[in-house]
């Protein structure tokens, strides 16, 4: 263990998806022409002014709720007012004085220890515009300009890298679960900045801030923050000292580099923005937006627990949203879950990675799901089986039954052809069927094995073991 | 006689009956703005597409009472296709490619926008002398000032060019000129006219208005550009309402408060003395004047100082050389683009406001100054409100003086914020305020008289206006 | 009351501003910007009013837009009013020290 205390805040920028912008109706969108989804307030053009969209309130109000926020009921919204060619404007519309919500917190689960990180602030504000740097030049595009986001401040609360990873994961699958955000980390939808400063004793002030600034992956927070405190260990315990400052994580030397000391901090000259009157936040907007909140992750993986699925499958289920909604559909129907989630996890999930496909792209209803698992829980359907039968199972319409009969499977099923197969093999093997009467166990798995391959794995094992266990107990 | 000096509704009629063409309105306007071409009433003139528009009409129905009559804009509202300055050098070859709310107006009534009018440098300042073209000159006497901020527009409305002009007033602009060019000058009530497409000053306390020679003319142009636009957050919703439907009505029984600050020695005997005998015209008419003490009046300057500059050194950060306007090319960093285009292409008047306003909000200032100004600014609304709930206005001389020498020095950086000072108090409150010209100097320069109104009674205004306009007969003075 | 901000206050302002200043308009800056200063000074005499502030004069709260697009530029149109342009990006002389901006 390390002879420092660390203590780590994390701010966290997500965009929030929207179909506009907050501030002017084009399009919220990412990846397309430069300059093609602005109009002139985007471009800070004189004389426009700013309207609010009232889906980043909506959502601001579900991310607030979701992080366990107190919600602002009056609101404004400030300038922050600097000087930067990616901000259109030279002062970007955020929210200062006022925040949409705060004193918040997010619970994680560290290696079963729970844990509350407490959010200070989160507040709503405008993305600046896109740079890219040439050699000679720098280039602009404003199709970023004023797409909404949310920033989520956290006390200085959080204790080691692993914490700061955890914190980031479950904001990540909440915000992504109540379609706040997209969360997309390399497209830039998701974007962590952090600060750490070390000390020897909770008793001692706290040590000198390091913020590390837009940090690509979550995993790389946690890389960023060791790295960090390594650097400043090292320095602490040489006698060293260092000035505040903002430092970058560089993926391929993997390890922060200096970007800036903070000389004095930072004159923003914030002032109330004169052109967006009051928000009022009402009961109505509040309840109307709670409505839309889903099943939360971790409510969900308890259910799946309570249904008897291992700790793995829940969490894997719930990792992947598309298929976790799905699987809430069949929470009160009456099957095997664990069947189901095997189902879902393997051959189901291995067909849609295939195709590229989400499970709603397919035909495979919450009826004819139920319907294939009840034929693999009856063992109508092998695992072979089920190979065999997959694509005609998400492609087409017709009822597992049906598949089943029109595929080869329904003649295996047929009692009298097994017979006749089993008949057959005992009888050649006179040897095997006497070790079994002697009480032999593993001689009845060498004649069943024997079964499969006259049948090329085709047969249905659990009745064909049942009629082999008939024929030699006779 | 001209057509343009025929009275409005006569003017009507003639395009009605298809007697006149808006074209012939157009060239007498066009042949009046080239008599006048000394007084640089304009920045850009809007000549060939004035005459195409004027044409096009021909085959229009004269469906409303402004239908093909020819308007001035101020320079700092946006017309897409026309240069838009500013009067600034940073937007000197600036072309919109959108059109402001009010001059969508305009064209929807079917108004001819003649030109672009001469003004201070973004509105900042009292006589249109910070202009980067030049300064307009005063029709009533060519050495003095019009004005400002909107000095085109008084100087093109005062010498009969155009019938209306609009202006805007963040701390007395269109007032200010109006009471130096002896017009009607209304500064409508903070919400009524739509800001979508006005260069923005100060965003909490611009506000465009009509000004023009009479009140009825007034009342009409407030009629077209006022109501709720969407684009502007702080549009009022209030419903659309016939600013007309007072004019001519009875004043009697009508409670005036004269503020003491507004006729102290802050303002010249002469100007006093003839708004002592307006308010006795008021006063046979059966109004009732009391003089009142208003707190905080005397420190409306000083606050609409901190507020004004601090929002002008945010409205004005974007004119950075990028993505519009002037810019200057041989930097190598992107520190001098903004350094040195802004110190290129901005005026004195305007680097000075800015350079303060940002001070102002800097670090600790923001508390010690701008937190104060927003809280002594909500106890002056507090005050109008206390006045008007036993009065119908407030009254007291719109000027100190009347307009004064184009070449009075200008060192002075505190003298165009204290020329307004009678007029300030109303943009800090958000309320309606008129200029309605009274009387002459010896000098024969303009005199006017400010009514106050509470918020949103513009219809009450031009009521009491059009008794006093009735009575004076001013219009004929020049 | 000193009557004149020293070189580097002038200087500390027209940064903020972000305007050059030659020798001569320190000089006068010096006198023209703390005579504007001296002037608002004077709020700090005022007494009496309440706590409640206002930072404009609005007649509503704010209503909301519904999420819904609207006509854009055509990218031409955005780099037509600009100084400098590359293709369809807007130019400006190369950012050199910081990636990202300071302010998101």
């Amino acid at each position: 263990m390390s002879k420092y205390i660390p203590t780590i805040g994390i701010e966290v920028h997500v965009e929030l998806k929207t179909n506009t912008k907050i501030f002017s109706n084009s399009v919220n969108g990412y990846g397309q022409m430069a300059n093609s989804l602005t109009n002139v307030i985007d471009l800070g053009y004189p004389g426009t002014l700013p309207t609010l969209n009232e889906e980043v309130i909506n959502l601001g109000i579900k991310a607030a709720t979701v992080l366990n926020c107190k919600i602002r009921r009056e609101m404004n919204f400030d300038r922050k007012n600097y000087f930067y060619p990616d901000n259109p404007k030279n002062f970007q519309i955020t929210q200062n004085a006022t925040p949409i919500g705060y004193d918040g917190y997010v619970e994680i689960d560290d290696n079963g220890e729970k844990k509350k990180i407490y959010i200070e602030e989160m507040h709503i504000e405008e993305d600046t515009c896109k740079s890219t740097h040439r050699a000679d030049k720098t280039l602009l595009d404003f199709n970023r300009a004023g797409v909404p986001l949310i920033e989520i401040v956290t006390k200085p609360c959080i204790s080691t890298p692993e914490e700061a990873k955890l914190y980031l994961e479950k904001l990540k699958e909440l915000l992504f679960y109540t379609d706040v955000s997209d969360c997309k980390m390399e497209e830039g939808s998701m974007r962590a900045d952090a600060n750490i400063s070390l000390r020897k004793s909770e008793s001692d002030p706290l040590g000198t801030k390091v913020e590390i600034k837009n940090i690509g992956s979550i995993s790389n927070v946690k890389l960023s923050l060791e790295k960090e405190m390594a650097r400043q260990e090292e320095m602490l315990d040489k006698g060293e000292e260092f000035k505040e400052q903002t430092r970058r994580f560089d993926s391929k030397l993997n390890d922060t580099v200096l970007m800036r000391v903070k000389e004095t901090g930072n004159d923003y000259r914030y002032f109330p923005e004169p052109d967006i009157p009051t928000v009022i936040i009402t009961d109505e907007m509040i309840n109307s937006v709670k409505k839309t909140i889903p099943m939360l992750p971790d409510e969900r993986r308890e259910k799946y627990l309570e249904l008897g699925l291992s700790e793995i499958n829940a969490k894997k289920i719930v990792q992947n949203r598309s298929l976790s909604d799905y699987f809430n559909c069949l929470l009160d129907s009456n099957i095997n879950h664990q069947t189901g989630a095997n189902l879902l996890l393997g051959d189901i999930s291995e067909y849609l990675n295939k195709h590229e496909k989400s499970i709603t792209d397919t035909t495979l209803t919450k009826e004819r799901f139920i319907e294939l698992v009840n034929k693999i829980t009856d063992k109508t359907i092998s695992s072979k089986n089920l190979k065999d039968i997959l694509s005609k199972v998400m492609e087409e319409t017709s009822s597992i039954e049906e598949i089943i009969k029109s595929s080869n499977i329904s003649n295996i099923t047929d009692t009298s052809k097994i017979e006749e197969v089993i008949d057959n093999i005992i009888s050649a093997n006179p040897e095997s069927v006497s070790d079994y009467k002697n009480g032999h166990d593993r001689a009845i798995k060498f004649l069943m094995g024997q079964v499969m391959k006259e049948t090329h794995g085709g047969v249905n094992p659990a009745i064909a073991m049942s009629i082999l266990k008939d024929k030699l107990d006779k | 006689m001209r057509y343009l000096d025929k009275p409005i509704k006569e003017i009507n009629d003639l395009l009605k009956e298809k007697k006149i063409k808006p074209i012939d309105l157009v060239n007498e306007a066009f042949d009046s703005i080239e008599k006048n071409k000394n007084l640089n009433a304009y920045i850009t003139l809007n000549k060939e597409e004035a005459i195409k528009r004027a044409k096009e009409l021909e085959d229009v129905d004269a469906d409303n009472i402004l239908f093909g009559l020819p308007i001035a804009v101020k320079d700092n509202m946006m017309t897409e296709g026309l240069r838009t300055t500013a009067a600034s050098g940073i937007l000197k070859d600036f072309v919109p490619i959108y059109d402001a709310a009010v001059v969508e107006k305009i064209k929807e009534a079917n108004m001819i926008i003649v030109g672009k009018t001469n003004m201070d440098e973004f509105a900042m300042g009292s006589s249109s002398r910070t202009s980067y073209f030049g300064a307009p000159k005063n029709p009533w006497n060519n050495d003095k000032i019009s004005g400002g901020s909107s000095g085109g527009s008084a100087t093109t409305v005062a010498s009969g060019d155009v019938l209306f002009a609009l202006g805007s007033d963040t701390g007395g602009s269109i007032r200010q000129p109006s009471s130096y060019c002896g017009l009607v000058g209304m500064k409508p009530t903070y919400g009524t006219v739509s800001r979508w497409g006005l260069i923005a000053f100060a965003s909490s306390l611009d506000q465009i208005g009509p000004m023009t020679k009479n009140v009825y003319n007034n009342a009409l142009i407030l009629n077209l550009i006022s109501g709720h636009d969407s684009r502007d957050l702080t549009s009022s919703k209030k419903e659309k309402e016939d600013y007309t439907r007072l004019i001519g009505k009875d004043i009697s029984g009508m409670k005036v408060a004269v503020p003491n600050y507004f006729m102290s020695d802050i303002v010249s005997d002469e100007v006093k003395e003839k708004i002592e005998d307006t308010l006795k015209i008021l006063e046979k008419a059966g109004v009732q004047i009391d003089r009142v003490d208003m707190k905080y009046l005397d420190n409306a300057v000083n606050l609409y100082q901190i507020i004004a500059m601090g929002e002008a050194s945010s409205n004005l950060a974007r004119f950075d050389g990028i993505r519009y306007g002037s810019s200057v090319d041989d930097t190598t960093n992107i520190y001098e683009l903004y350094t040195k285009t802004r110190a290129k292409y901005f005026g004195e008047e305007v680097k000075r406001r800015i350079m303060v306003g940002s001070y102002l909000l800097s670090g600790e200032n923001a508390k010690i100054y701008y937190n104060k100004a927003l809280s002594i600014r909500d106890d002056i609304k507090k005050e109008f409100d206390r006045i008007f709930k036993e009065y119908d206005f407030v009254i007291g001389p719109t000027t100190v003086t009347t307009a004064y020498n184009l070449d009075d020095p200008m060192d002075d950086p505190s003298k165009s914020f204290m020329d307004d000072v009678l007029v300030i108090p109303v943009n800090m409150a958000g309320l309606p305020g008129l200029n309605i010209p009274v009387g002459l100097s010896k000098e024969k320069m303009p005199i006017g008289m400010h009514i106050i109104g509470n918020r949103f009674e513009e219809a009450k205004m031009y009521q009491l206006a059009s008794f006093l306009e009735k009575e004076i007969n001013f219009e004929g003075g020049m | 009351m000193k009557d004149k901000l020293t070189k580097e206050e002038v200087l500390h302002v027209a940064d903020l501003a972000r305007i050059e200043v030659t020798e001569e308009e320190i000089e006068k800056y010096q006198v023209q910007l703390k005579q504007l200063l001296n002037d608002v000074e004077k709020v700090n005499d005022v007494v009496g009013y309440d706590d409640e502030i206002m930072v404009a004069p609005w007649d509503d709260n704010t209503t909301l837009r519904e999420d819904v697009s609207g006509e854009m530029l055509d990218p031409k149109k955005v780099v037509e009013n600009a100084p400098n342009h590359t293709g369809n990006y807007i130019a400006v002389p190369v950012v050199i020290g910081e990636n990202e901006s300071e302010g998101a």
